[in-house]
């Protein structure tokens, strides 16, 4: 029970723990590359995983209801419009961002809302997920502490995961950080994308479409390898056309960002290269 | 209750948009103390199939499969559907992720 509890706590968090701990970076980078107008105030950092937590909640406690809607299939289409959202507003942050770059007018209202959303909507699924579980195991009274303590352990290795993942990105050469940051963020766009594709077609408003690839016996997704892939890059072992295609259009529409883009052409500039 | 009726004009207009609903064959699935009846489910290949999945314990479940690539949590005396497939020939094991040391299944494909 206890080691199913880390599984299971551990694989909802580690997804949540990779999103925050990447935009935390992408600021600190953005921050540190002379952009002050891109500085996260910690007060809207807190704003937004609070927004995460209530939202969590609220969509554990809807969950019965939710999951009746349009015959049965509400929880897939709920989820879909809260990914898609995610990448829509991961898209205008990154365009909010750019535009602030070079000002000290300092972070503004707009930017902390959408900061809002994207993490607020990025962990209420999975966020939502660990409470019905905690609260569903913890009607049997001999499960209580081993869930709890399964918990503490998962939510210790998930948050180090962000904080390595975090520090790992701040180790790197600062150009090559940002680069890194923002293209860990395009592929969590291309992920969101794709399983907002998956859970539409499972929910039958989307026709079945063929398999790309299936690579389950080289790197099964249940592995540890698969799982870390997974939470990175998206990883999936069997996808479908639908779920390529939409990964490559939200990875794109990140990567055609301004702020994307403007980190690979400064490059020679802030290496101290000649630019004209 | 408010909610679901608000949504009404919503579900029949994408009732009306998706006719294929309708066409494709439906097989149940009780959980019941952690475990998935039947255990294991005949499906015909290469069709679309709805799975009605009924949960009859009090806690909630999470039916998964990376075979089948569906995840979708149920909570306590509830019911849900899935649909999987079409999917070619072979076995497609799925699991209880809340309760995965019991409820285990699979899904023949014929």
């Amino acid at each position: 029970m206890f080691l199913d509890a880390v599984i299971q706590i551990l694989q909802e968090l580690f997804e949540a723990a990779l999103l925050v701990s990447v935009l935390l970076a992408l600021h600190q980078q953005l921050a540190t590359a002379g952009h002050p107008g891109a500085a996260l105030p910690t007060a809207w950092f807190w704003v937004a995983i609070a927004a995460g937590i209530v939202g969590s909640i609220c969509y554990a406690l809807a969950m019965p209801a939710v999951s009746e809607w349009f015959d049965y299939v509400g929880q897939e289409v709920t989820n879909a419009v809260m990914q898609l959202t995610v990448i829509a507003s991961l898209f205008a942050y990154c365009l909010l961002l750019y535009r602030r770059r070079g000002r000290f007018a300092g972070y503004t209202l707009a930017a902390g809302v959408l900061l809002t959303v994207i993490v607020a909507f990025g962990i209420t699924r999975e966020g939502s997920e660990i409470i019905l579980y905690v609260k569903g195991i913890g009607d049997s009274p001999t499960s209580v502490t081993p869930v709890l303590l399964g918990g503490g352990v998962a939510a210790g290795i998930g948050l180090s995961a962000g904080i390595l993942l975090y520090f790992g990105l701040l180790q790197l050469p600062p150009v090559w950080g940002l680069r890194s940051t923002l293209g860990l963020l395009a592929m969590f766009a291309g992920n969101m994308a794709s399983q907002a594709m998956l859970l539409l077609n499972q929910a039958d408003w989307l026709p079945a479409t063929p398999q790309v690839w299936d690579s389950s016996s080289l790197l099964p997704e249940f592995s540890i390898a698969g799982q870390l892939l997974y939470g990175l890059v998206g990883y999936e072992a069997n996808p479908s056309v639908l779920q390529v295609l939409a990964y490559l259009t939200a990875g794109l529409l990140i990567a055609t960002t301004p702020l994307f883009r403007s980190s690979w052409q400064s490059a020679p500039a802030r290496e101290g290269g000649a630019v004209p | 209750m408010k909610m679901r009726l608000a949504l009404w004009p919503l579900w029949w207009s994408f009732t009306l948009l998706t006719p294929v609903q309708a066409a494709a064959p439906e097989l149940t699935l009780v959980i019941r103390d952690h475990l998935f009846f039947p255990a294991t489910l005949e499906v015909p290949a290469n069709q679309k199939v709805r799975l009605l999945v009924e949960n009859q314990d009090p806690t909630p479940e999470e039916f998964e499969s990376y075979q089948l690539n569906r995840e979708k949590v149920i909570p306590g005396n509830s019911k849900t559907v899935i649909f999987i497939g079409p999917l070619p020939p072979g076995e497609y094991p799925f699991f209880g992720e809340f309760y995965p040391k019991t409820a285990q299944g699979k899904v023949v494909v014929k």
